[in-house]
């Protein structure tokens, strides 16, 4: 199975993983606040209830029994650690009970509240009350007490996190696992549209809008093979009823040729016979035309060619032909230049732009081909040139340069042919503006489609 | 030679019957495939010459039978479908060589001729001798009269297959496919021109002519004793 660079579902789990992580933080952040808050609130309501016993005391025992009751609370170290703090002071601070040194910077006058300092960095929350002209109490509370509670909420959404973004983690792999799977078979189905009926019969006709994509994609792709085995099965009984019925008319013509007719009579024979080789060619360029044209873009069949190889190959065949026509043929090729291609067809691109050349350019002149990386093949001229008004029409089947006239040979299918064949490997074939200055004849320039 | 013919369409097989009658070749007929596949496991034959669409199996599936049980008889298919792709498709389904009709009698019969001879071994030993000429295969040296001849790594895989046919009709389809590898012919005359180049090759410093042009079919390789 061939992995698309960049999969659409692993960029959806880790966005899931991402959303999850952002939420635990925002939410672990809410409760660190509002946790935080309400032992702060409690803590204060404690120092109140404290005082109001303490005054009460007070009220009904006096002194002596509120110093005793102070004492007591001292002594009595409570289970969840939050142990009390108090102070009775006369007026001027100076402590009578407690267990806090310093009067804290809080008015009894006004029974003032708030966070006091209670030593070595301890922060507490105290109310201070004014029980008589001399006589002064502060109640404290630690504030500190919210660190441990918050450091295990805190441990708890870190372990419980974890969990959960493992199993968000889990299940959109799981989840992505399958779709990916879906998705692939499809893209599997297009690469090779032969195997389409399996991806068919896979469907559901009740399932999600995958399946429906499923479904369409093979009804397309099996409408596709028919096409393709119906273009295959007509092109063959086309070929098959054309070629039968010609090959007895050749008969018939060899049989009159062996039976020694007159010169005029036996050259008439053998011009029809060369007739008949000539529409066979044609059906022959027709059928190949109409094959590349069915296979453009489909990259199945195809196998590595050296082209620097093959069209060092075809130029060398093609240096003796050149040099009898009186034409120079220079050929520079790069070395190691691959393609994945049909070598078949590709000889007979190469071969069909050097028969144009030779067909076309006068004696005298120059044909150059050039192969560089790319690949990009240019076969160009000093000829005659293509008028601008036929530069498109020169690849259309049955157009044949006006330059030569009517006796010229061949079927007008070369460069037809050719463009079809360079299409089915994802190239181009153009003809182009001759440069500047340059010879100013024809230049064809096979390079990858852009 | 013995041919076993496999041709649904009487009067293709006559025309071919009448072709090879005349080449002194001894002709079998067969008009379906199953018959063909039954002869074929029971006699021995020299060459077989398969129609592609026959009525009940094709000429493809024939040849794969043929292979898969184990005869070896060079194949030579014989069909209306003449692409090149459609010869891909039978050279590479296990035929040794494919023709297409119409077709010229005389290609027939120099490439029946050509795979007998590749048959019985000719083509596979090192040195290939014929009148006055040597070819060295693995070497890639050509002599003749105990002369080297310095010949291009292209003329020289023309002058081994001629060597390989040596004395027989050699066609230029024939050369087209087994030296350029090309199944088409190409609208310029690069093979006439290839093989006058070879031929100066051949000839140069020598009196006797060394290849013969066979008018309308190809050439051949004389034995070029003085």
């Amino acid at each position: 199975m061939i992995r698309p660079p960049r999969s659409i579902f692993t960029r959806l789990a880790g966005a899931a993983i991402l959303l999850s992580l952002v939420l635990l933080a925002g939410l672990w952040w809410l409760t660190q606040v509002s946790v935080g808050a309400t032992l702060q609130e409690a803590a204060r309501a404690q120092v109140d209830v404290d005082l109001a016993g303490l005054v009460d005391i007070y009220a009904t025992g006096g002194q002596a029994e509120l110093q005793a009751r102070i004492n007591d609370r001292i002594a009595l170290i409570p289970a969840e650690g939050n142990a009390p703090h108090y102070l009775l002071a006369n007026d001027r601070g100076e402590r009578i009970a407690g267990d806090l040194r310093k009067w804290p910077l809080l008015d009894p006058a006004v029974s003032e509240s708030g966070v006091i300092a209670i030593g070595e960095g301890a922060r507490a929350h105290a109310r201070a009350v004014q029980l008589g002209p001399d006589l002064r109490l502060v109640v404290a509370r630690s504030a500190d007490l919210e660190a441990p509670v918050l450091a295990s909420i805190t441990t708890a959404f870190a372990a419980g996190g974890a969990v959960f973004v493992a199993l968000v983690a889990l299940l959109g792999r799981f989840a992505a696992h399958g779709l990916a799977r879906r998705i692939a078979r499809i893209n599997l189905a297009f690469r090779e549209p032969q195997d389409a009926a399996s991806l068919a019969a896979a469907g559901r006709t009740d399932g999600d809008e995958i399946d429906e994509l499923a479904a369409n994609s093979a009804s397309a792709l099996v409408r596709v093979n028919d096409l393709v085995a119906a273009y295959k099965d007509t092109s063959e009984q086309i070929a098959h009823e054309i070629r039968t019925p010609l090959s007895h008319l050749d008969n018939r013509l060899v049989k009159a040729l062996a039976s020694q007719p007159a010169p005029a009579v036996a050259e008439r024979l053998a011009e029809a016979r060369a007739e008949i080789r000539r529409i066979v060619q044609t059906l022959e360029s027709l059928l190949d035309i109409a094959a590349s044209k069915a296979h453009r873009g489909d990259r199945s069949g195809l196998a590595p060619v050296d082209l620097s190889a093959l069209v060092t190959g075809i130029c060398e065949l093609y240096a003796g032909s050149a040099e009898e026509a009186g034409l120079t043929l220079d050929w520079t090729i790069a070395p190691g230049v691959e393609i994945k291609g049909d070598a078949r067809q590709l000889r007979r691109l190469v071969t069909n732009m050097l028969d144009n050349a030779i067909k076309y350019v006068p004696s005298g002149g120059r044909v150059a081909v050039t192969l560089e990386p790319g690949p990009v093949l240019v076969v160009a001229d000093d000829g005659p040139g293509i008028d601008p008004c036929d530069r498109e029409r020169i690849f259309e089947r049955f157009y044949r340069g006006r330059a030569l006239g009517e006796e010229t040979s061949g079927s007008g299918l070369g460069l037809a042919l050719a463009r079809a064949i360079a299409e089915r490997h994802g190239l181009a074939l153009t003809l182009e503006e001759p440069l500047a200055g340059g010879p100013g004849g024809a230049v064809f320039v096979i390079a990858a489609a852009s | 030679m013995r041919i076993l013919y496999v041709e649904d369409d009487p009067r293709v097989a006559a025309m071919v019957g009448d072709i090879l009658s005349a080449s002194g070749d001894v002709l079998v007929w067969e008009a379906s495939g199953s018959a063909a596949l039954l002869r074929a496991g029971m006699e021995p034959f020299d060459v077989i010459i398969l129609d592609r669409m026959l009525g009940d199996i094709d000429g493809l599936t024939i040849t794969r039978r043929l292979r898969e049980g184990g005869i070896g008889t060079p194949i030579l298919i014989l069909s209306a479908l003449g692409r090149s792709s459609d010869r891909a498709d039978g050279l590479d389904g296990g035929a040794d060589d494919y023709l297409a009709k119409p077709f010229e009698p005389e290609e027939l019969v120099a490439r029946l001729r050509a795979l007998h001879r590749r048959a019985s071994g000719r083509e596979h030993s090192a040195v290939i001798l014929y009148g006055a000429f040597e070819c060295h295969v693995k070497a890639r040296t050509a002599f003749r009269e105990n002369r080297h001849l310095a010949l291009s790594p292209k003329e020289f895989e023309l002058f081994r297959y001629f060597m390989e046919n040596a004395g027989e009709v050699v066609t230029r389809e024939m050369l087209l496919h087994h030296v350029w590898k090309m199944d088409f012919d190409p609208q310029t005359n690069v093979v006439d021109v290839n093989i006058g180049r070879l031929r100066r090759k051949l000839e140069d410093g020598f009196d006797r002519p060394a290849l013969e042009t066979i008018l309308g079919s190809g050439y051949r390789l004389l034995d070029g004793r003085p």
